[in-house]
Parts: structure tokens; C-alpha cells; sequence
């Protein structure tokens, strides 16, 4: 069994319809990349799943629990979080204390364990524990915006663009760090503009266009197959 | 594994210039000056030392004017009181609560009502002029004006809040509660003036070198004090404090983490309303309580708020402070009619320097 499942969902904003009939896997440990041009449809597929928009048709599973109605505060209990693409950081809470709000529905226990393993994975981090985000580069942020997702301990991670922005030096650190994360069992869906460089290091990968199910395939699959190199890919 | 090394200005993409200072035009830098938080600081020490110098020179004695500064202290205590509640729901809902100061005049007449209530006369407590009865009464108004700040927002403001209502209309609704609640407190309590110790003495202590100020002041400064160390620690330390900053920072992330923002909004309308009570309550005891008292202290308060920059509960102290002492300082030689008028003056001098205020950043 898939540990989330979207079974053939519509949704969209207002009257105006995004998706169509998308459906999509993601089965645990796997990192999912999901592709396509500009308005295809990636982000809000994304906050559907994160219970953020309602589908309007077909149904959500994470695990054995059906999401489709769940608000976000409740779905974060399951064990899933998201890092959107921008202000993904409490600008004026400090770096510590935006950890600890990723953790908000966890018990305080091990709080300070789990502080120090997202402090080993994002040593930048440690040395400015007690800075208030707003004040951190590009690069920092991104770290803090995944940092407070670890500290969830989650099962399966949304990233929303997490390269956006950044320079190319900051970007292979960064696609460094979620395979890490996901060594560690995590399973990742992400939406990348950089489509070439995330299929890479996806299991599986989705191309979707105008709000619709194009090709789905492994990653490597996707990035040999001619048809989506030129239509995706850029040749 | 050893971190990735970068550069600080590497590291966000091309297209995002970086301002550094040698680019500004002259004027722009002028202008920056102008706005600095150290122009600020220099335009309010220039204010205080004005007022306190007219007021040497209309021949008011050292020791009054100390005493007054002393009392301003006091004020500015109640005035944040109230003023931390203010911005504390500006923080979290982006709105001005016009009616923050009917929970004010709320929360002191409940006391009222529970001093008149209580059996006998409650004796006074050491050197003060009240007694255990106004204690009581304090500690049933918070949490009643609380629930009643809660219930406002259940009733008026979620609806609006669910419906993506403009500020506008936030604003409004927040102004017709003020007079809402205010005809309710005119037609339980009346509108005459009212003591919570009709004639009992409360003589002036002498603090040395001339000061004297009653027992009273002091109970009113300490408490407030404690008060906002309380909310500071609460905001600081706790989990519920944490998320409220992170809901005034960050609606959205801040459903995204897992925080339910309607809990939060609902627990900084109790402690609001709470905090604005407690300020009723000194209040009332520091002058009488009438149905207007909490709708004469929304302008201080405001004026606070915008000076310690609006969300910070830090800076709605300093500003509360300073306006205490500037209103109390200006009745050494005006009516003390004119007192919302200092803090109204304050408050536009603010606005034209540095409209972010004293703790804000350039972009706030």
C-alpha cells in the first residue's frame, strides 16, 4: 500500500478549475519529483495534498487515513509536512524557535534531541541558533524551512521549489541535503523548476501539464525519454 | 560532513541587487537620517525636556516635578497595560480594536461591582486604600473581560474573518463594539462617577529627596510591572506564547506547522481583554471610574502602540511609559484635559518621523 495516494482529484480556486482528474503515488522512502511547464498545476496539486485547498472531487489518502477534508493543523499530527516555496520562515522568531515551531504538535520531551539532529545535518544553523530568521540570506532560510519540517520527525516532506532563488552553489547543497533526508527513510515529493536535476535524483517522477496526468515514469526513465526531454526538458 | 562554504552575497540568485550605502542620492541619505530610530529617540528627549522645562519656568517646584515624572511612570504602567493588548491583536489579526477601551472601562467597573458587593467594609491593606475586596475584584474582571473579548471576536469578528472582510470593516465593527459596549455599561452602571473607596484616605509616602507619591501609585506600578514581565516571559518562553508570535508573523506557515490559529487568536483575546481589565481596574483606583475612562485612554494607548511600533508588546511599554510621563509632566502647567492631547501630539510626531516606530524595521 501506498503510503499517500491521490485518486483522480479536481480541484481548483474559486470557479476556476487547476487540476483535472490528477492522480498520483508515492510509496514510502521514495522521492517523487512532479514536473511540468509554468501553471501546469504542480504547487496546487501540492497544497491539496497538504489539505490547504479541498478537492472538489476524488480523495486523498496518507497511510490508511483519508486527508481530503482535513485541515492542515491536523494532517501535520500525521506525520506529513510541507515547505512551501516562499515565507517559509518565521521572519521574527529566532532560528531556535522556528525549529520549535516545526515541532509544535509533538510532545516537548526530546525537543532538545531533535534540535541537535537537524543542528548536525545544518551546522550553519547551530552557529546562529539565536538569530531571528528574518535576518539570514537566502541559502540560511531554506535550511531553517527544512530544519523545522525535520523536526517533525515526518514520514513524508512536500517541498515546494526548495532551489528557487538560490544560487547554484547553495542549489547542489541544498538537492545534497534532501537526498540525505532521505536516506534516512524520509519520503520526499517535491515540485522543482529545475526538472533536469530533480529527476535525477527522484525515484519517480510526474509530468503534469495544464492541471492533467501527462507521463509518469522512474526518474531516469523520464529523463531518457525523448519526448518529455523535448517537451519538458527544454531538449 | 563539513558544511558547504559560501558567501554571504553569493548565495541569493542574480536580479536581487544588493543597496549598498555608497548607491544612496544625497537626498535619500538625508531622508534616512531624518528617520533614523536615533532621530526619533532625540525628537522624544527633546519633548520630555521641553515639557519639563516649561514647566520649571511656570514655577513648579523641583520636588512637584519629580513626583510628577514618578506618577507618569505609573500611568504609562496602566497605559501599557492596555496598550500590550492592543498591539497584541494588531500583531496577531491586523486591526486597530477601537473597542479595547470599553473592555477597559469593563473590567473596572466589575471590580466596582464586587467592592459593593463584598460584606462590610474590607479594611485597607498596610499602607494602601484598598482593600482585599478590590484584589478579588481584579482577579474575577480579567478572566470575565476575557471571555467577553473572546466572545466579541466569536460573534463579530470570526465572521468577518471567514468571510476575508477588508481592514475596514474590521475596523468599524471594532468601533461599533466600543459604543455597544459602552451603552451596556451606561445602563448597568449609570453614568455617574463612581469611587472604589468613596473618601477613604490615601496619604502621599515620602520617598526622599522631595518625592511623595501615594502607596496607591506604587502598588499600580509594581503590579503593572509584574504584568508585563508575566506576558513577556509567556510570549518568550512558552509554547502558546511561541505560536503567537509565529501567528502574528505568519498566518499561514504558521496553519502549516501544525498551530491552530483560531486557538491562538481565541487565547490573545482572553489575555487581552484580561490585561485590559487589569489596566481598568489601577486605573480606576489611580483617578474614578465613568463610562468614558476606557475610551479616554484608547488615544495614550494607541499613541503606544504606534510609537513602540504596532505587534511589539516591547515597544507598546517603552511607549506607554514615555507618553505616561510626558501627559503627567504637561499637567504641571496645562489641564489635564489636555492630556490625551500630549499623547495625540506624541503620536503624530511618530508618525512623521519614523511611522514604523521606535523597535520597527526600515521595511515594517
Amino acid at each position: 500500500m501506498p503510503l499517500l495516494k491521490v485518486d483522480s482529484i479536481t480541484c481548483g480556486y474559486g470557479d476556476m478549475e487547476v487540476l483535472t482528474e490528477v492522480s498520483a503515488r508515492i510509496e514510502e522512502g521514495e522521492i517523487v519529483s512532479v514536473i511540468g511547464p509554468n501553471g501546469a498545476g504542480k504547487s496546487t496539486l501540492m497544497k491539496a495534498v497538504f489539505g490547504l485547498i479541498h478537492p472538489w472531487q476524488g480523495t486523498i489518502t496518507f497511510r490508511d487515513t483519508d486527508i481530503s477534508r482535513m485541515e492542515p493543523y491536523d494532517i501535520v499530527s500525521l506525520r506529513m509536512c510541507y515547505v512551501p516555496q516562499v515565507s517559509n520562515v518565521f521572519t521574527d522568531l529566532t532560528v531556535e524557535d522556528n525549529l520549535e515551531m516545526g515541532a509544535f504538535v509533538l510532545d516537548d520531551a526530546d525537543l532538545d534531541e531533535r534540535k541537535e539532529r537537524i543542528f548536525e545535518l545544518f551546522p550553519r544553523l547551530a552557529e546562529r541558533r539565536r538569530q531571528p530568521a528574518g535576518k539570514m540570506s537566502g541559502g540560511e532560510r531554506q535550511m531553517v524551512a527544512m530544519g523545522s519540517a525535520l523536526m517533525l520527525e515526518p514520514q513524508l516532506i512536500l517541498l515546494d521549489e526548495p532551489s528557487a532563488g538560490l544560487a547554484p552553489k547553495m542549489v547542489s547543497m541544498i538537492f545534497e541535503r534532501i537526498t540525505r533526508i532521505n536516506e534516512a527513510g524520509i519520503a520526499i515529493m517535491m515540485v522543482e523548476q529545475n526538472a533536469k536535476e530533480s529527476l535525477r535524483m527522484a525515484h519517480r517522477g510526474y509530468v503534469l501539464a495544464n492541471g492533467e496526468n501527462r507521463v509518469e515514469g522512474g526518474g531516469r526513465e523520464l529523463l531518457d525519454d525523448p519526448e518529455v526531454a523535448r517537451l519538458y526538458l527544454g531538449g | 560532513m563539513a558544511d558547504t562554504q559560501y558567501d554571504e552575497t553569493e548565495d541569493t540568485a542574480p536580479g536581487t541587487p544588493a543597496r549598498a550605502a555608497g548607491e544612496l542620492r544625497t537626498g535619500e541619505r538625508i531622508r534616512e537620517a531624518l528617520q533614523s530610530r536615533t532621530a526619533m529617540v532625540v525628537s522624544i528627549v527633546i519633548i520630555l525636556v521641553l515639557l519639563w522645562w516649561a514647566a520649571v519656568a511656570q514655577d513648579v517646584s523641583q520636588y512637584r516635578l519629580l513626583s510628577l515624572t514618578v506618577w507618569g511612570v505609573m500611568l504609562g504602567g496602566v497605559i501599557a497595560l492596555g496598550a500590550i493588548g492592543l498591539t497584541l491583536i494588531y500583531g496577531v489579526l491586523k486591526f486597530p480594536n477601537f473597542s479595547h477601551g470599553a473592555l477597559v472601562t469593563l473590567g473596572a467597573y466589575i471590580a466596582y461591582t464586587i467592592v459593593i458587593w463584598w460584606p462590610g467594609q474590607s479594611p485597607a491593606i498596610g499602607p494602601f486604600s484598598f482593600g482585599w475586596d478590590l484584589i478579588v475584584g481584579m482577579v474575577v474582571a480579567m478572566p470575565l473581560v476575557g471571555l467577553v473579548a473572546l466572545g466579541l471576536d466569536r460573534v463579530v469578528y470570526r465572521r468577518l474573518r471567514r468571510q476575508d472582510s477588508p481592514l475596514v470593516l474590521f475596523a468599524m465593527a471594532s468601533l461599533a463594539m466600543a459604543f455597544f459596549v459602552r451603552s451596556i455599561i451606561y445602563l448597568v452602571w449609570g453614568s455617574d462617577f463612581h469611587f472604589y473607596y468613596q473618601g477613604r484616605p490615601n496619604p502621599a509616602l515620602d520617598l526622599g529627596f522631595g518625592v511623595r507619591v501615594q502607596a496607591d501609585a506604587l502598588f499600580i506600578l509594581g503590579l503593572a510591572m509584574v504584568m508585563v514581565a508575566l506576558v513577556y516571559l509567556l510570549l518568550g518562553r512558552t509554547k502558546m506564547g511561541k505560536a503567537m508570535r509565529a501567528t502574528a508573523n505568519n498566518p499561514e506557515l504558521a496553519q502549516v506547522r501544525g498551530i491552530n490559529t483560531e486557538r491562538v487568536i481565541a487565547w490573545t483575546w482572553i489575555m487581552s481583554g484580561a490585561l485590559a481589565a487589569a489596566g481598568g481596574v489601577m486605573y480606576g483606583l489611580a483617578s474614578q471610574l465613568r463610562p468614558e475612562m476606557g475610551f479616554w485612554l484608547l488615544l495614550p494607548m494607541f499613541a503606544a502602540v504606534i510609537m513602540g511600533s504596532i505587534g511589539n508588546p516591547r515597544g507598546a511599554l517603552v511607549g506607554a511609559i514615555i507618553i505616561g510621563v510626558a501627559q503627567q509632566v504637561s499637567t504641571a502647567f496645562l489641564s489635564p484635559a489636555y492630556g490625551p492631547a500630549v499623547a495625540f501630539v506624541l503620536m503624530v510626531i511618530t508618525l512623521l518621523i519614523r511611522p514604523q516606530g521606535l523597535f520597527g524595521g526600515p521595511g515594517d
